[in-house]
């Protein structure tokens, strides 16, 4: 997932731009960074104001000045933070940039540039502070910060993200599944899909039955992306169809503690088997190799698109958004999981419950920051039930309200307003990249993000996705996938391994190598009029890319985690 | 006037059958995208827009316009585009002058000078390095004074200049006249068509750079650019944020389409509009008296 | 142009007499040197980075020495040498077209005497230039897909039987690219050109009408020979640029089927380099680019000046 494409665009603009105009770069500007100023309002209670920078390694929306909750919650803090977001650079490079400048905004986030920041000595360490802020300390229970410590032993950064407070109320599998249109299992009359071989008969069935829709429109039964990083849609259903949960890149082999390789495995053999299969029957969509995502996510808001295997946070926004907007929701083309394996009975763990916590890459305050204490004490601020209420959910009366049983809810129109670009740029302010919660609000009762209001969720849930959980007696996408809670290993996940290697050594070299085959080879033998030997041309130069290397730095890896956990 | 042969007639109905043909696709990305600016930004998702907007909406303009800071960005733009086209206009035409000038002793070793400029590139971190120490970052200098000569343009305007007549210069010269006299007075006012076309380029590459902006000005919003403005509205609506976390945070932005179509419309109109006061100098067939030998 | 001479080639005698005279012409070239030196040479210094491990920590003085380990990296690398031979065919392909395009639109719309069309036509031509290359590519993308207006005209002429899927061949990519090219770029590329074409002496074709000379004729003995230095000019500098054969347009409209000819060298760095944080590789790959360059350029300058034509320096 390293290669963006946006990025990367952009990083070529820069390329060819650069012989003309002479590309240059500059330090961020850090002038106000800590510096005290004088609130202006007239207010009574207004204090003293900080302005804090701050540079997140993403891109983002930025918010106006003045906008309406950044000011409420300086006004209850005494900080306000300007939010600068990553724009037509790779990460990694912009962090270069600013290390190179050696001037820091207050607080940074540099995703994948954030070892160099510690390695070049540019953050503060948390330690002293955590001792200070309760609810800083409360995100993470002991074992888990020590995860967060460097080799000089001291943490620098937090992530953010993941990390649920109380009861988990997530509803929706925000995880990778084979997705069916609800109106093909109602066609069906709501049959158990367990495994593969089912999902495709049942796929051929329906589009025998159904070739077109109502109006006209032939349907694409199952279609599968392959563009660039988004490349995972067809590239590692093998390791959840023989029952292992995203480890990404590798099976951990939970008997032996021994790292498999799935791209070889058997089980990925049949699945590109079945696939092939399918598309010489014409089940497969004939351009699924060679479209792009925006031809992809369009091909999915017509409704044509039967299934297809991805990652929930990939297509859901954009796709639920137009179904809504077409009426094609009430007409059953939302999508559910399924969770397939590759053989009948078998467990299978392709939603991840619990937490996963990065330690790649996270919040923290620089050395540039004149007034740590102030930093630290707004991490701990963020945290507040009040502030963290205000972040996510908004003002009450103006973004939501709180009914009988102190349960808050949206009407309509907040919800349209809340989602309106215009309103997030003058009234929102979520301080995304700032620490914050999942799970249950400290009242009990309501979830810390609206997202995952229980309430909220049931209200917005189409006629056929309702009739569809019904028959299979379940109330979720967390539970329609039907996953086995079993907790996963002090090591989970190992793809933040792997995502962060590099060609420094040889099992970073054979990484990127893997990648490149398989980019060519996985649609290549899915299009091919014999499997067999196509499958073992990807085979040779698969091997020549000596996997080995890979998994015996993994396997290490894996062994060091483990070790570290005991 | 003779008489149109076959020939011609042929030639010209050829003519204008490509010219026809060669507008047809070169509007159409155009018109598609005008299309998309007015469509809402939803509906654009599905595809299959081609001239005509499905869902008409004005939002996509109204975002593009409603971004904050574009007051500030419009005003650094135009004024980096003004001062910018002109100090590098007559930096390359100063420059082009003097290698022009076919007695100039060392012409050859100053354009070889220039000319490997165009091929080497030192890197994003020490020419960032450079700019810091010269103390040109966080000002607007840093947008005019490192891309003023470029030898592209330069070689470009002396080409033009080294096809005028030679006698033009000596005749000043038994005049007098000294070589800046020379430059100023004769050479430039001959060089209009050159001059059109340099400044075009020029202004278009301003017009068009938020790079800079971006590196420069990052924790700032004192010196930012339209571009720049706009390049940061489209990558925070952007779906392709490029990471899990990302997307997983990017919750329900809809599909920047739309919102890109608009910005492009937006910031080309300016240009489309300036454009014919520059055309007449190389479209028209202007012809300068006194240039024959 | 029409009237110009062939350059004089004697050899001009430094002398003290001569440098007098040109004080200021030296004075200002000093200042120029300085400027380019300062601005586009000084940066150089960064090729450093090519033979050090670099780390940003570290920076430029501080980081290890590796010596040619990077460029050893890259020529070890059979994927590399394919890189190059993508790289050279798409930039000598995009070099011919859209030199061949621009020159035969502008002489062509020169011979458009409608004042008001060849406006219009001039303005809407150089439009694409400023769409960018996600817009484009994208539309290209739906043109060429299955159900796009491609397939849809050839299956009528009945050119092809079922449907074509352009962008899984790797055979139809470096066409695609020079398309994509000369549909963005034509227009503007023609700019110069129809600058170079104003200052020719209208009465030379009037000359030439009363000789009898058809419109061919006129192209090919006023026009085409006006407009020539220009255009050796444009095709000498852009001999030195056939290796950054871009890197957007091949980016999006590439595909694991054809990566195999659709990477080129500025990919490779991406995926080798940049994304991994390896600022040296790119720095590498950089100067071999550059290096290339110079020498095109030298030989192409040193075949012009020989065959008496306009040349660089």
């Amino acid at each position: 997932m390293k290669y963006k494409k946006l990025t990367a665009i952009l990083l070529a603009t820069v390329m060819t731009a650069s012989m003309l105009t002479g590309c240059g770069g500059s330090a961020p500007k850090t002038e106000e960074g800590g510096s005290k100023e004088t609130a202006s309002s007239e207010e009574e209670g207004s204090k003293d104001i900080i302005d804090f920078t701050m540079f997140i390694a993403m891109p983002g929306a930025e918010i106006n000045d003045g906008n309406e909750i950044q000011e409420l919650i300086a006004q209850k803090t005494g900080v306000r933070v300007k939010e600068t977001w990553l724009t037509g650079q790779s990460a990694a490079e912009a962090v270069g940039t600013i290390i190179a400048g050696g001037e820091y905004p207050d607080f940074i986030d540099g995703g994948d540039g954030q070892m160099a920041l510690y390695d070049a000595g540019a953050l503060v360490p948390w330690d002293d502070y955590l001792e200070k802020h309760p609810k800083l300390k409360e995100m993470y229970s002991d074992e888990e910060w020590d995860r967060f410590r460097q080799e000089d032993g001291k943490i620098y950064w937090a992530n953010i993200f993941q990390n649920t407070y109380g009861e988990d109320k997530s509803t929706t599998h925000n995880d990778e599944a084979f997705w069916i249109q609800n109106k093909v299992l109602a066609w069906d009359n709501y049959p158990e899909i367990e495994t593969l071989d089912q999902y495709f008969d049942l796929l051929e069935r329906y589009v025998a039955a159904n070739p077109t829709m109502e109006d006209g429109t032939e349907v694409i039964p199952y279609t599968a992306l392959c563009e660039d990083w988004r490349y995972f849609c067809i590239e590692n259903a093998g390791q959840f169809l023989a029952g292992y949960p995203n480890d990404g890149s590798v099976i951990v082999n939970t008997d032996t503690m021994k790292i498999e390789d799935y791209n070889t495995s058997e089980t990925t053999q049949r699945y590109l088997k079945k696939l092939n299969e399918e598309y010489q029957k014409g089940i497969v969509d004939k351009e699924f190799a060679t479209q792009t995502y925006d031809e992809y996510i369009a091909k999915l808001s017509t409704g044509r698109v039967l299934g297809m295997c991805d990652q929930w946070w990939d297509f859901y926004a954009t796709v639920n958004d137009v179904f809504k907007q077409q009426g094609l929701d009430v007409k059953g083309c939302n999508y559910v999981p399924l969770g397939l394996t590759i053989d009948e009975g078998m467990e299978n763990m392709w939603h991840t419950y619990g937490d996963t916590q990065n330690l790649a890459n996270g919040i923290a305050v620089t050395t540039s920051c004149e007034d740590p204490d102030a930093a630290f004490q707004f991490l701990e601020d963020c945290l507040d039930q009040e502030i963290h209420d205000l972040r996510f959910w908004g003002i009450e009366g103006v973004d939501y309200l709180v009914d009988e049983d102190g349960l808050y809810y949206r009407t309509e129109e907040m919800r349209m307003q809340w989602a309106n670009k215009e309103y997030q740029a003058s009234h929102r302010c979520v301080y995304s990249y700032m620490p914050q919660y999942m799970g249950t609000s400290r009242d009990g009762k309501n979830a810390m993000n609206p997202d995952q209001q229980t309430s909220e969720f049931f209200s917005s849930l189409a006629e056929p996705l309702v009739d569809c959980f019904d028959a299979y007696g379940v109330t979720t996408y967390v539970e329609m996938i039907g996953s086995v809670n079993k907790e996963t290993g002090p090591w989970y996940p190992m793809y933040s391994y792997s995502s962060n290697m590099t060609t420094e050594t040889p099992g970073g070299v054979a990484w990127t190598k893997m990648g490149e085959v398989k980019h060519e080879w996985l649609p290549k033998v899915v299009m091919s009029d014999n499997f067999d030997s196509t499958w073992s041309e990807y085979m040779t130069a698969y091997e020549g890319c000596k996997p080995e290397d890979f998994l015996a730095e993994m396997q290490t890896e894996l062994e060091r985690r483990v070790s570290l956990a005991e | 006037m003779k008489k149109k042969s076959i020939g011609d007639r042929i030639f010209i109905i050829g003519n204008t059958i490509f010219m026809v043909a060669f507008v047809v696709i070169t509007l159409y990305p155009v018109l598609n995208t005008l299309a998309i600016s007015f469509n809402d930004g939803i509906d654009t998702v599905r595809g299959g827009i081609h001239l005509i907007p499905r869902k008409f909406t004005w939002q996509n303009y109204y975002t593009v316009l409603n971004k904050e800071n574009m007051i500030t960005g419009a005003y650094i733009t135009v004024l980096r585009t003004v001062i910018g086209t002109f100090l590098a206009l007559a930096a390359n035409a100063l420059l082009a002058f003097i290698v022009s000038r076919k007695r100039f002793l060392f012409k050859s070793q100053l354009s070889l000078f220039w000319v490997i400029t165009m091929y080497v590139n030192g890197g994003l971190i020490p020419v960032f390095l450079l700019y810091k120490n010269l103390h040109l970052t966080g000002t607007f200098w840093v947008y005019v004074i490192p891309g003023a000569v470029s030898a592209f343009n330069m070689l470009v305007l002396r080409t033009y200049m080294v096809g005028l007549p030679d006698s033009l210069e000596e005749s000043a010269q038994l005049d007098g006249a000294g070589y800046m006299t020379i430059f100023a007075r004769i050479i430039s006012p001959l060089c209009k068509p050159v001059y059109a076309t340099v400044a075009l380029f020029v202004a278009v590459g301003q017009w068009n750079s938020w790079f800079d902006a971006m590196l420069y000005n990052r924790m700032s919003d004192k010196y930012t650019t339209l571009q720049y403005e706009l390049m940061k509205l489209l990558s925070s609506v952007m779906q392709q944020s490029g990471s899990a976390d990302g997307m997983r945070n990017a919750g329900n932005s809809i599909t920047p389409a739309s919102i890109r179509a608009a910005a492009t419309i937006a910031t080309m109109l300016p240009i489309v509009c300036l454009y014919p006061f520059l055309q007449r100098y190389f479209v028209t067939g202007l012809t300068i008296g006194g240039v024959k030998e | 142009m029409g009237r110009r001479k062939k350059q004089i080639k004697t050899k001009q005698e430094i002398t003290w007499k001569e440098i007098k005279r040109q004080k200021v012409l030296i004075i200002w070239s000093a200042f120029f040197v300085i400027y380019g030196f300062i601005f586009y040479y000084l940066p150089l210094g960064g090729w450093i980075m090519a033979f050090q491990n670099y780390k940003p920590k570290d920076g430029l003085f501080h980081s290890k020495f590796i010596g040619l380990e990077k460029f050893a990296f890259l020529f070890s690398d059979a994927a590399f040498l394919r890189v190059i031979r993508n790289t050279l065919a798409m930039g000598t392909i995009n070099l011919v077209t859209s030199f061949v395009m621009a020159i035969l639109f502008a002489i062509l719309l020169n011979e458009v005497k409608n004042v008001v069309g060849k406006k219009l036509v001039q303005t809407i031509s150089y439009l694409p230039h400023f769409l960018s290359w996600i817009i484009v590519t994208g539309i290209l993308h739906d043109a060429l897909s299955s159900t796009g207006i491609v397939n849809e005209m050839l299956q009528k002429l009945g050119l092809i039987s079922s449907q074509i899927n352009f962008f899984a061949h790797e055979s139809y990519f470096w066409p695609i690219v020079a398309f994509a090219n000369l549909w963005k770029e034509t227009g503007w590329n023609a700019i110069i050109y129809l600058a170079a074409i104003t200052a020719i002496d209208p009465s030379l074709y009037e000359a030439a009408s009363i000789d009898g000379a058809g419109r061919w004729a006129k192209i090919r003995y006023i026009t085409l020979p006006s407009i020539k230095p220009t255009i050796m000019i444009l095709l000498l500098m852009n001999v030195g640029n056939v290796l950054n054969a871009g890197f957007e347009v091949q980016y999006i409209l590439g595909n694991g089927l054809v990566q195999k000819v659709s990477q080129t060298i500025d990919i490779y760095v991406l995926n080798w380099g940049i994304s991994q944080n390896d600022y040296s590789l790119g720095t590498a790959a950089g100067i071999f680019k550059s290096a290339v360059s110079i020498v095109l350029i030298i030989i192409a300058n040193r075949l012009a000046k020989r065959s008496g034509e306009e040349s660089l320096f």
